[in-house]
């Protein structure tokens, strides 16, 4: 699904460099549930941004989908990102200005998804997150969880290939943590790539395989089956 | 998706309910007044535009070049119009238009029992032949208006006086009689003039008796012109305007005579310039300068301008707010184009909004600028394609200019940036922009701020100034023509009253638009001179009605024609005399050899019209023929027991006249009226400039301060005082004043220059008007910064700090 090779970022101010990740080689296959940890500060956000195309690389090699797109334009990005990728995020990122309903649609919009078929999916995809009956509410009327929920269905409605997770448990208690922590563990089982970074080792343990990151670079791979084994 | 777009703005913009009101009131009051100004424009433009013969329609004009300087008028020569008739046939139709301004009329009754009823019409009878109605197009609801005047002593009324004269009743066959000289039968009603015409007649009156009316309107010389004779064309299609002209000029040098030195040339003015060249004049009595619209016409773009800024300055000052939004839509595969036009949308939406308001505010403001600039403008915007296209154009360029800045703003901010609300790279962006847009609305604001203070102090100079003479508290009575021998028989008793200080029968008061011009030879007669004097007749009491001191000698004795002269400063300075005392006893001829008389005193120096013009050489005498006017100077506190007993002993000796009279101060503002409504526009759109400037000043401040809470909260914990935190925020404004003072003052400085320069006597602008406009536009900036400052100058640093 996706590898880099010699991935490399520097961030450039007036006066310093800093390297955000140095010769960062990772695979990702069809289907895996991989979990990034790693302390403050060591780069994962800055490399789930790169997979996730938010960002471009300073130098190294990026293929997605088996293209080389590290050198890609931004508009090709979008295109890339509306068809293949979702994303969750730590602090849920919904529009406060949109219903449930129309968060969950929004995706369908920008992909040109005909009225029945959008209605139909987000309708779909909210019972799914058990969150239809909230339909008409706004992000502000909803819990934590609700709202991480709302947002997990706005980023698989477009039946991404690829989820990418940032933190996606970090404003919830522990209940809700676990409630979404399933819900990404089912879309996993559905065939649904996942990447997440993470700080917390319960969540870890839904993937199936940990990369551990430190000042930019992977120090460590774990594989569960392995672990268990 | 442009549901969606349109969902999410209706909810941004109730969400920040604050910042909408200000950006739609701010948008509508300027789109308010640029409509009302569009409107204005529109219908000083559309003067007699409506006439199918419009484009070939001519008015004949006469330039004169004396050493006077040149002298332009529209008067013609009473045969003229038939040489043209026989000699351009290129020329037609044509027709004499003749205006009589206002008039007595009486209406008689059909039966002995009811007393005959009188009015006292003020505005213009036209005396036009059947040839008019060839040329214009006006309205005549079915009446044959051409044969309705073709007979002598016919008049055609006008829906509104046909209403006032005969209510309830049919006009068609009765008879008024006008000025007591000519009985008039009524052939016809016809719709009022419309507005937007430059003959704008209250009744329309068979040519033949203008001849009747006027006593001097005689058939056979060239050499006598009077302003209000005028004629108009239409020249046929594909003849040469020029050659015609020439043609005219010709055969007319051979009939006129010619003063040595004089040039003098016939010139045809198209029909749409009547109402733009002052020079000339018309039957309104009102020109427009059309750079005049052309300021209006900028005043309104400014007025737009100034709160498009606002939208812009608000619109990027808030993005950073709206920066999550703007990522997470990316991140979901939103486009650049996508984004653009979604937050282009939103302002359109806001415009839209605020467009509905202005249409809305004009339609219950345009009675009161009627009432101001004395116009009949209408307006639906239903049924007017022009305006409805005007507003469509602002829309689509308020939204574009108000929308693309913060449209390509917010677009351009990067996601990941853009999630986490370090969408530094627009406040870098925008914060040079936004100082410039404020400039900018500071500069206008200070030019329109200057140019008002100095279009009023102006204006208080024509009241002020010394016209030489009094003009307060001088009641201006007209007299019938050729009768002012009845009520100077009844002088002791006009004078009786003890609120009646001093009286005179004139041509005219010292200062008015009625003036009588004539040749004249100085001295020993040998010396033509190539100008003309204005001849003041009076009689023997004029300079002490007026208090106009004299120099010289003593006042002329009392006559009943033209036998001793007054002469005032500028005739001798003309004739080069220095001391007044050598102009005594001289000879002087007037009115081409018609009347010759000794010099026996010398006036000061007195205004003879308006600013704008220099003081004439005058010569005053004595002409009974001549008193047109009895003009009194009455006791101010008893004006009204002084008005009823003059009208009482006027009455007895016209009793078939209607009393009617003009305070002289009254007068002589009039012919100001047209500064004056600049003045009032000017003062009405800079007060609104500023509060739209206001509204906006006060957002963006608003925001700033809103974004530098932390900084705030930092600064009072390390002990700043509230003052240094409004000091803070108001340095940056006062900077920025003052980088506008510098760009406004030379700009007014300039224009204001060339618009005084049209007065002869004018004021000089000083610096303290700058130095005012400024300060003013400081104090006012200050006071919106500092009410917001003031906000964050007092909230508690810990929550700011908190909520960081």
């Amino acid at each position: 699904m996706l590898k880099t090779v010699n991935l490399q970022k520097k961030y450039t101010t007036d006066e310093v460099e800093t390297t955000a990740l140095v010769n960062v080689n990772l695979h990702v296959k069809q289907g895996e549930f991989l979990a990034i940890m790693g302390p403050s500060g060591c780069g994962k956000s800055t490399l789930l941004n790169i997979i996730g195309l938010l960002d471009n690389p300073t130098s190294g090699e990026f293929y997605f989908l088996d293209k080389e797109i590290s050198k890609f334009s931004e508009r090709q990005r979008a295109n890339l990102r509306k068809e293949h990728l979702g994303f969750v995020f730590q602090s849920f990122n919904l529009i406060d200005e949109l219903t449930v309903y129309e968060n969950v649609e929004l995706p369908l919009i920008y992909l040109k998804v005909g009225n029945a078929e959008r209605k139909q999916r987000v309708e779909q995809v909210l019972e799914q997150m058990q969150i239809a009956h909230r339909r008409n509410h706004f992000p502000q009327q909803l819990s934590g969880g609700q709202q991480q929920r709302v947002a997990i269905a706005r980023a698989v409605v477009s039946k991404p290939k690829l989820l990418l997770a940032d933190e996606p448990t970090g404003n919830l208690d522990s209940a809700h943590g676990q409630e979404v922590m399933q819900l990404l563990s089912t879309l996993n089982e559905q065939g649904t790539t996942i990447v997440m970074v993470t700080h917390s080792p319960t969540d870890a343990d839904y993937a199936h395989r940990i990369v551990n990151l430190f000042d930019g670079q992977i120090i460590s791979e774990n594989v569960k089956e392995l672990a268990i084994l | 998706m442009l549901k969606n777009y349109i969902v999410v703005a209706l909810r941004t913009l109730r969400r920040n309910l604050g910042y909408t009101s200000l950006n739609v009131i701010g948008l509508a009051l300027g789109i308010t007044c640029s409509l009302l100004l569009f409107l204005v424009i529109r219908h000083e433009l559309s003067y007699d535009r409506f006439h199918s013969k419009a484009d070939r329609t001519y008015r004949i004009n006469v330039d004169r070049v004396t050493a006077n300087g040149p002298e332009n008028s529209a008067g013609t020569p009473f045969p003229m119009l038939a040489t043209i008739r026989a000699s351009l046939p290129e020329l037609t139709p044509a027709t004499h238009v003749f205006n009589e301004e206002g008039g007595t009329f009486t209406v008689l009754s059909t039966n002995d029992r009811e007393p005959p009823r009188k009015f006292r019409e003020e505005r213009p009878i036209l005396f036009v032949e059947p040839e008019f109605f060839d040329l214009f197009d006006f309205e005549t609801n079915g009446v044959n208006a051409r044969q309705a005047i073709k007979d002598v002593n016919t008049v055609l009324l006008t829906q509104s006086i046909a209403e006032k004269y005969f209510p309830g009743e049919n006009p068609v066959g009765r008879v008024i009689r006008m000025n007591n000289v000519v009985n008039l039968r009524v052939t016809g009603v016809i719709p009022d003039a419309p507005a937007n015409s430059d003959l704008p007649y209250l009744m329309l009156v068979d040519y033949e008796s203008s001849k009747t009316v006027n006593s001097f309107v005689t058939d056979d010389s060239w050499n006598s012109t009077y302003s209000n004779q005028q004629i108009y064309f239409a020249l046929a299609p594909g003849a040469s305007k020029t050659q015609a002209e020439d043609r005219l000029n010709e055969i007319a040098s051979k009939l006129r005579d010619r003063a040595p030195g004089e040039k003098y040339r016939y010139t045809f003015q198209p029909l749409s310039e009547v109402h733009f060249d002052e020079r000339y004049s018309n039957f309104n009595g009102r020109t427009v300068d059309k750079t005049t619209l052309w300021a209006l016409g900028l005043i309104g773009l400014f007025l737009v301008l100034v709160a498009s800024i606002n939208f812009v300055n608000l619109a990027t000052a808030q993005a950073l707010r709206r920066a999550k939004e703007v990522g997470m839509r990316k991140v979901l595969g939103a486009s650049k184009g996508q984004l653009m036009l979604q937050y282009l949308s939103e302002t359109g939406l806001i415009t839209l909004v605020a467009l509905v308001l202005s249409v809305m505010f004009a339609e219950l403001l345009l009675p009161y600028l009627n009432q101001l600039l004395e116009l009949e403008i209408q307006f639906s915007i239903a049924r007017d394609a022009q305006v409805a296209l005007f507003l469509l154009v602002v829309l689509v360029v308020v939204t574009l200019f108000a929308g693309f800045y913060p449209a390509l703003v917010l677009s351009g901010f990067q996601p990941i940036s853009a999630l986490k609300s370090k969408a530094t790279t627009a406040r870098a962006a925008g914060i040079p922009l936004r100082r410039a847009l404020v400039v900018l609305q500071f500069t206008i604001c200070q030019i329109l701020i200057i140019c008002t203070i100095i279009v009023h102090h102006q204006m208080e100079y024509f009241r002020s100034a010394s016209l030489g003479f009094d003009k307060e508290a001088v009641v201006v009575i007209p007299v019938p023509s050729g009768k002012a021998k009845d009520l100077m028989a009844l002088r002791p008793q006009l004078e009786a009253h003890s609120a009646v200080h001093a009286s005179t029968f004139a041509l005219s008061p010292p200062s008015s638009n009625i003036g009588l011009n004539t040749s004249f030879k100085y001295d020993d007669f040998s010396v033509e001179r190539n100008y003309s004097v204005n001849l003041k007749i009076g009689d023997e009491h004029y300079l002490k009605t007026f208090n106009i001191p004299l120099l010289a000698g003593r006042v002329y004795q009392k006559s009943d024609t033209i036998r001793e002269f007054m002469v005032n400063e500028t005739f001798l300075r003309h004739v080069g005399v220095k001391n007044p005392e050598e102009a005594l006893g001289k000879q002087l001829q007037v009115n081409g050899g018609q009347s010759t008389g000794k010099i026996v005193g010398v006036v000061k120096n007195f205004h003879l019209a308006s600013l704008r013009e220099e003081i004439q050489p005058v010569v005053m005498s004595t002409a009974t023929s001549f008193y047109f006017t009895y003009n009194v100077k009455i006791e101010q506190s008893e004006a009204k027991a002084a008005l009823a007993h003059l009208q009482r002993v006027w009455s007895t000796a016209y009793p078939d006249n209607v009393f009617y009279y003009d305070f002289l101060d009254d007068t002589i503002a009039r012919f100001y009226e047209g500064e004056e409504r600049q003045a009032h526009l000017f003062k009405i759109f800079s007060v609104i400039a500023i509060i739209i400037g206001c509204l906006g000043l006060y957002g963006l401040v608003s925001f700033m301060v809103a974004q530098r809470t932390k900084e705030v909260g930092v600064r009072k914990v390390l002990g700043a005082s509230s003052a240094s935190i409004v000091g803070l925020f108001s340095k940056d404004f006062a900077a920025l004043v003052l980088i506008a003072f510098l760009i406004a003052a030379p700009i007014s400085y300039y224009s204001m220059s060339k618009w005084l320069q049209d007065f002869t006597y004018r004021i000089d602008i000083g610096s303290w008007v700058f130095l005012a406009a400024g300060a003013l536009t400081l104090l006012i900036a200050l006071t919106t910064v500092s009410v917001q400052a003031l906000k964050a100058a007092f909230s508690n640093p810990v929550r700011a700090l908190k909520t960081e």
